[in-house]
Parts: structure tokens; C-alpha cells; sequence
């Protein structure tokens, strides 16, 4: 997508509003919520303990409520995942973000990544999912592979990053990730994304959703430059 | 105080816990370390069985995770993770207190986790992860009172992975309210003898690292982030 040719409320509704932080608040959650459906965000990205509190709040506004699951570092068995898939669906979760078995990837291992995925996806129904390979610990070749394998197993997105690595998304893993995925499948950037620039820049490499706890921070940029 | 690399291994539970580790970084950790006779070592819940396998003529006690290091899973998930964690052979499992609930002030939420994933664990030992590096004096002490009301008698200071280091004051304290009710394990930056020494001497019953090599000359060199290809650490 040209710069030129994105609408706010395009922008608004690529956005993610993310709030992980370990130390957050009930009344943080709160405030999450009331400014994505403010501003037409997407979703907003929280922990499955917070699940029940933001789809009260979220009901009937068009905001989905996205769950993060298996995190951060995604090594549970699939069982375990596809429980806690599950239970956050139970819960008013409407989408699903969840960390791949990046061990299992480091040790070739494909047919165990790919029933994973593929067994959370099934889990989540008719569901939006969306794996995060966290980038910052593949090599070219894995992140190419991971990207072929959520492809055969259906996913709706695959995601750069968790936020939790001392990297998140980039440029270069973006158009990587677009390029191996094709059109059917989005790529979702999430990790380190603050401003209206670097929004624009990974969208203009190939991001259709981004994972941000700078939602507002962006938006507000955006209108200014207008 | 004086140990002996004897007695402080006892006092040592390794971590191995990171999201690209396999199978034979497991094993290749476990040969390296063996004859130390580590209190514990911790594990990921995929690699219970092999590395309970690999540990089985030894006295060190497998260690699990259950909603870490960021615990923000429900009890639903716990309690099946704990389930788990006792079918694959853990004999403790460090349990992410819900940090959410506790920076809320809703200590009754972080009990009532705890108590059901006490109940779930059965004989096995559940310490219960708090992250004292985000809470206040006040909360730490409330966080703690919940646990042991919930019926854990253990706690880990800090998980690690979150950029929180544990300090000798939070050691410090815990123990001078809950004195000998609380096992304290400290966690997270503690990387040298000398550390690990001012750890127990304030307080704490068991030292987590991932870097035991560094706490005795004579424990061969073991670098556990670059076996999995993270570099020295």
C-alpha cells in the first residue's frame, strides 16, 4: 500500500493496541480498550488473564479481543497450547496470537512445528490466528521455512516478534516473510513500533497488521503530517 | 560464609529454559554438568521426559515452569500445565504468579491462582514465580501472604527473561517477615560466587543461574546460551 493512499481509519484499523507489560493494572486494561474502540484499532493484544475483563468491555464495538498465547517463548507441548487456545476462546477471546515451537524449528523438526500450528488453528475454528516465529532468533533460512509451513497450515498471519527480544520487527523480516507467504496470508509486525514513521515504513514493506503499545502515539502522528 | 563447590551445588537449581532449545542442547547440557551435584535443574515442559530420563541416577530434582516467565496464562491453564508437569516426571514446578492481579492489588485473584495450582500439583512442589522487581515493599509483602495463604510454602524472586534483577534488600526482607515459613529461591543476575554467597547469607534457601560454571573454578566451562546459539552470556 503507497503512503499517500492510507486513510486513517486504515491505519487505525491495522493497529494491534498492546498492552503486555507485566506490571500493568486492571485500570490499564481499561484504558486499552477504551481507546481502541476510540480510535477504531483492530484489536487490542493482552495476556489470557486479561481476557475476560477487555471482551466485557469490548462487546458489540466492532474491537476484537486477541489473546497471547504460549508466551513468550512458545516452548509448551501442542496439547498444552491447544488448551490454552481453548480456554482464552471460553474466555471472549476473538483472535489468536501465538509463539510457534521455535526449538522444534531449530532442530528441523517441521512436521512437529507444523501439526503445533496447525492444531492451535484448528482450535481457534473460524478464528483469526496468527503465529509468531520471533525473528530476532532465526537465521534467513528459518524464518523462510517457518513462513512455508504456517502457510500449509492456514494461518491468517504470521508475526514477526513477541516484543519480548532485545529485537522486534524489521524492515528486511517483513518484506522476507511477505515475499514467502504471498497474498493470502498477512504478515503481522510487532516489536519496537512507536512512531507514525516506522508504522508506515513496515507497512510499506508488506505489513498488514501491526503489533504496537504506541497505537494513540502513532495515530496522533499521523494526523499531524496530514 | 564458606561452602564447598559440594555444598553450593547444593544450593543450585540450572536453568535451561529458553525458546530455541532442543532436545540435544538439553542433552549436551546435562552431559557437561554431570557430577555436580546441582540441587535442580530447570526445564521447559516439552523436555520432562528426556531430561528426567537423563537425571535419573542422580540426586538433582527436576524443575518445570508452568506461566513463565510472564505470567499472565489463567488458572485453567496452570492447573493443566501443572497436571502435566506431574505426569512427565517434575518434582517442582515454578509457577508465574498472576502479575496483573497483583499490581491491581487484588491479592485474593493471585490466592485463589495459587491455591488451585497447589491443589493440581499434589506431592510436587510448587514455588511460586513473583517478580518482586515490579512490586512495592507493601506488595511484595501482600503477594507473599497470599502465596502462603494459597498454600505454596516457596517463592522465586524474579523470573528472569523480563530484565528484573533481584536485590539482596528483597532477599532481605522476605525473610525478616516470613522468616523460616517462606523458601526463598533468588533468581535472575545472580552470576557469581561471591553474589550467590550474599544471596544465601541474606536469606535465600536455593540460587537460580544458567551460569553455574561461573561460580567455581572448578566446574568446567558450560555456556548454556551458546550451546543454543545466543552467544556468551
Amino acid at each position: 500500500m503507497k503512503r499517500r493512499e492510507i486513510k486513517i481509519e486504515d491505519l487505525a484499523n491495522m493497529i494491534d493496541h498492546t498492552e503486555l507489560h507485566i506490571d500493568a493494572k486492571y485500570g490499564d486494561i481499561k484504558r486499552l480498550c477504551l481507546e481502541a474502540e476510540k480510535y477504531g484499532f483492530a484489536a487490542v493484544a493482552i495476556y489470557p488473564v486479561n481476557v475476560p475483563l477487555a471482551a466485557s468491555l469490548l462487546k458489540d464495538t466492532g474491537v476484537k479481543v486477541a489473546a497471547a498465547i504460549a508466551f513468550h517463548m512458545g516452548a509448551y507441548p501442542t496439547e498444552l497450547k491447544v488448551f490454552e487456545t481453548k480456554d482464552a476462546i471460553e474466555k471472549g477471546a476473538e483472535e489468536i496470537d501465538f509463539v510457534m515451537n521455535i526449538g522444534a524449528l531449530k532442530a528441523k523438526n517441521y512436521d512437529l512445528v507444523r501439526n503445533d500450528i496447525r492444531a492451535v488453528k484448528d482450535a481457534a475454528g473460524d478464528l483469526v490466528t496468527k503465529v509468531i516465529l520471533e525473528t530476532y532468533l532465526l537465521t534467513n533460512e528459518e524464518k523462510r521455512r517457518a513462513c512455508e509451513i504456517a502457510k500449509e497450515a492456514g494461518v491468517d498471519f504470521v508475526k514477526t516478534s513477541t516484543g519480548f527480544r532485545e529485537k522486534g520487527a524489521t524492515v528486511e523480516d517483513v518484506k522476507l516473510m511477505k515475499e514467502v507467504v504471498g497474498d493470502r496470508i498477512g504478515v503481522k509486525a510487532a516489536g519496537g513500533i512507536r512512531s507514525v514513521d516506522e508504522a508506515l515504513s513496515i507497512i510499506g514493506a508488506g505489513a498488514s497488521r501491526i503489533g504496537t503499545s504506541s497505537g494513540v502515539q502513532i495515530i496522533e502522528g499521523f494526523k499531524k503530517r496530514a | 560464609m564458606k561452602l564447598t563447590d559440594e555444598e553450593l551445588a547444593r544450593r543450585i537449581i540450572t536453568s535451561i529454559i529458553e525458546a530455541s532449545v532442543t532436545e540435544g542442547h538439553i542433552k549436551e547440557f546435562l552431559e557437561k554438568v554431570d557430577g555436580i551435584p546441582f540441587y535442580g535443574i530447570a526445564v521447559d515442559l516439552p523436555f520432562l521426559s528426556i531430561s528426567a530420563d537423563l537425571l535419573k541416577n542422580t540426586d538433582t530434582k527436576l524443575v518445570t515452569i508452568s506461566s513463565y516467565p510472564l505470567g499472565g496464562m489463567t488458572t485453567e491453564v496452570k492447573v493443566k500445565q501443572v497436571e502435566f508437569a506431574r505426569k512427565y516426571g517434575a518434582d517442582a514446578i515454578d509457577v508465574g504468579i498472576n502479575c496483573n492481579a497483583a499490581k491491581s492489588g487484588d491479592f485474593k485473584t493471585v490466592e485463589d491462582d495459587v491455591r488451585k495450582v497447589v491443589n493440581a500439583a499434589g506431592d510436587r512442589e510448587v514455588v511460586m514465580c513473583t517478580q518482586l522487581g515490579i512490586l512495592t515493599n507493601q506488595e511484595k509483602i501482600k503477594v507473599c501472604q497470599a502465596i502462603l495463604n494459597g498454600g505454596s510454602k516457596a517463592i522465586k524472586t524474579n523470573s528472569g527473561m523480563v530484565g528484573l534483577h533481584t536485590d539482596i534488600e528483597d532477599v532481605e526482607l522476605i525473610k525478616r517477615e516470613f522468616g523460616d515459613e517462606l523458601i526463598i529461591e533468588a533468581s535472575s543476575g545472580i552470576r557469581t560466587r561471591e553474589q550467590a554467597l550474599a544471596m544465601l547469607e541474606a536469606g535465600a534457601d536455593i540460587i537460580h543461574t544458567s551460569t553455574p560454571f561461573k561460580m567455581s573454578e572448578n566446574w568446567k566451562e558450560v555456556n548454556f546460551y551458546e550451546i543454543v546459539g545466543l552467544g556468551k552470556k
